[in-house]
């Protein structure tokens, strides 16, 4: 580990334009926070301390929108870096049939995700979505794909998944492809199996990678909100209506106050889950190895 | 380990579920944007079809759409450049060089990742009024350069650190300044990392909407805003939506077309001899 003065000049140009870009909007929003503030009454506007968050705290709409949250997250996250990291290891394989193939399983990535989630609502239309003919064509009835408060959740998961599959699917291809082969060689001239060879070599090599494709995805889908908001808008109900869904509606009502609380809220509660996360798989080091 | 053949035939399996999943959603799309409205609902579907080309001319007469796509692009490519120069530069030095603190440091670096845009959109948009940058390249750019950064980080921080200490001190000792190491040696090792870096920072630009929204009036409208557009009071105009998405993807898959062949295995065999 080389040690000097020489890190300070790689690692300032990016951490003084990151901080100066994000802190001063973030610092900005905490004071919002304090305040009891709602554009119709522009002329009320008072310091009210922490009210905003103690109101936020009894309300149990809002304690609904975490559990819903958190339920979206943990089932989508799971899916997406199981589904990614079989493709990764499936594609890690040397054949040259696999290498055109890449570039189309990325393809979901590059839909513009407003536009993703308005042709999955025309697929899962329960008359006359395509999904929904052939189920019926194939004697499995018409589930209401977005009408159910429990299909809801598990459909956002399904449309969150299709379009993020790809994302973890890149990022631990790459982490593989970097893996040094001599190991892998001399591994299986030992006699390693399959199986050993991933318990022992590309899990440890490729944790880090893995931990930070989940800790991405985990923070993203945790403020989601483009495809729920199309999608469902929250709905049916309250079945979908995550913290973003009532940020979001916070802030159209013009409750400034309440809308920042929310936010400086949801940025707590990912900030904890990244912390225990990290803590959990990396041990008290939190670094990479 | 030779792969076998059964080995080929039941990867080839497996990629028929998987590339159906995938690209049934954008075959439905690209389909779309040559079908009517009508079509798009019909039962049973239709999966051969007279092609009409009427949503692209729609989409091309009535927007000026590459005024817009060439906004989208330059912000696009401004924004994998800056977030590649400075994400390398503060990767390596986190992954090379340690001093106190530098865990809390890097901690932060993703935290700043994490607040959700709603919240930051107002402030961001009252000091880039401040600066006199609302409507321009460079209010969007440095928003999505600070939101592409922290990933970009972390993600060569792990590329880095598995880049072989041994050689890096050889070429130290050969005569090598710090930023030589990383740009002859560091570099070329680790270009799958730096490739995926490439690719999500520039579709953290192509794709963004929010900020987008608030902070472009007309000059640096980008393609999603455009998009998001066609979702009009009436509903959805499904097909020139769906001309118009088809178009905005066309770039992203040059994209990786041409960075894809840095994706490969085997950079890092033989550097390290005994």
């Amino acid at each position: 580990m080389a040690v000097g003065s020489a890190g300070r000049w790689f690692l300032l140009p990016g951490l003084v334009f990151l901080f100066t870009i994000d802190l001063i909007p973030l610092l900005y929003s905490a004071w919002i926070s304090f305040y009891n503030w709602w554009l119709l009454r522009p002329r009320d506007v008072r310091f009210v301390g922490l009210a905003n968050y103690a109101r936020l705290a009894s309300d149990a709409e809002f304690t609904r929108a975490v559990v819903v949250t958190t339920l979206f997250t943990s089932g989508a996250v799971l899916v997406e870096f199981l589904a990614g990291l079989g493709l990764a290891l499936l594609f890690a394989q040397p054949f040259r049939f696999l290498r055109p193939l890449r570039v189309l399983l990325l393809l979901p990535l590059f839909v513009v995700p407003v536009v993703g989630a308005t042709m999955w609502r025309v697929i899962f239309h329960p008359e006359i979505g395509v999904l929904n003919y052939y189920l019926s064509v194939l004697g499995l009835g018409r589930p209401p794909w977005l009408s159910d408060p429990t299909l809801a959740l598990v459909s956002i998961t399904i449309v969150d998944a299709w379009r993020t599959i790809p994302f973890m699917f890149l990022v631990m291809y790459a982490g593989i492809e970097t893996l040094p082969g001599e190991l892998y060689e001399a591994a299986s001239v030992d006699g390693a199996s399959a199986w050993h060879r991933f318990r022992y070599i590309t899990v440890p090599l490729l944790t880090y990678i893995m931990l930070l494709a989940v800790l991405i995805r985990a923070m993203d889908v945790f403020r989601e909100f483009d495809i729920i908001f199309v999608l469902t808008g929250g709905g049916p109900g309250t079945a979908t209506q995550t913290i973003q869904i009532l940020n979001y509606r916070a802030f159209g009502l013009g409750h400034m106050g309440e809308a920042n609380a929310i936010g400086m809220v949801t940025l707590i509660l990912v900030t904890l889950m990244c912390w225990i996360l990290l803590r959990a798989v990396l041990g008290r080091r939190g670094a990479p190895a | 380990m030779k792969p076998t053949r059964w080995q080929a035939a039941l990867t080839a399996l497996l990629l028929v579920p998987v590339l159906a999943w995938t690209l049934f959603p954008i075959y439905w799309i690209a389909t779309a944007s040559f079908k009517t409205e009508l079509s798009l609902y019909a039962r049973p579907p239709h999966w051969l079809f007279t092609p009409i080309a009427d949503n692209y001319t729609r989409v091309l007469t009535n927007i000026p759409f590459f005024q817009y796509l060439k906004n989208s692009l330059v912000i696009a490519i401004g924004t994998t450049i800056g977030s590649l120069v400075l994400g390398t530069l503060a990767g390596y030095g986190f992954a090379r060089f340690r001093f106190r603190l530098s865990e809390a440091v890097r901690f932060l670096v993703l935290v700043m990742r994490m607040a959700p845009r709603m919240v930051l959109v107002v402030p961001y948009y009252l000091m880039m009024q401040r600066l006199g940058l609302l409507d321009t390249y460079t209010g969007l750019l440095i928003a999505y350069v600070s939101f592409a950064l922290p990933f970009s980080i972390w993600l060569l921080i792990g590329f880095f650190v598995d880049v072989p200490l041994e050689v890096e001190e050889a070429a130290m000792i050969d005569g090598c300044s710090p930023l030589g190491v990383l740009l002859r040696i560091v570099i070329p090792i680790a270009a799958p990392g730096l490739v995926v870096a490439a690719i999500f920072a520039f579709l953290v630009s192509w794709n963004e909407f929010l900020f987008a929204l608030i902070l472009s009036g007309v000059e640096a409208k980008t393609l999603p805003v455009v998009i998001a557009g066609l979702n009009t009071d009436a509903g959805p105009l499904y097909g020139e939506m769906s001309a118009a998405a088809v178009m905005v993807m066309l770039p992203n898959i040059v994209m990786t077309l041409a960075l894809q062949r840095y994706l490969v295995r085997g950079l890092t065999l033989g550097a390290v001899k005994g």
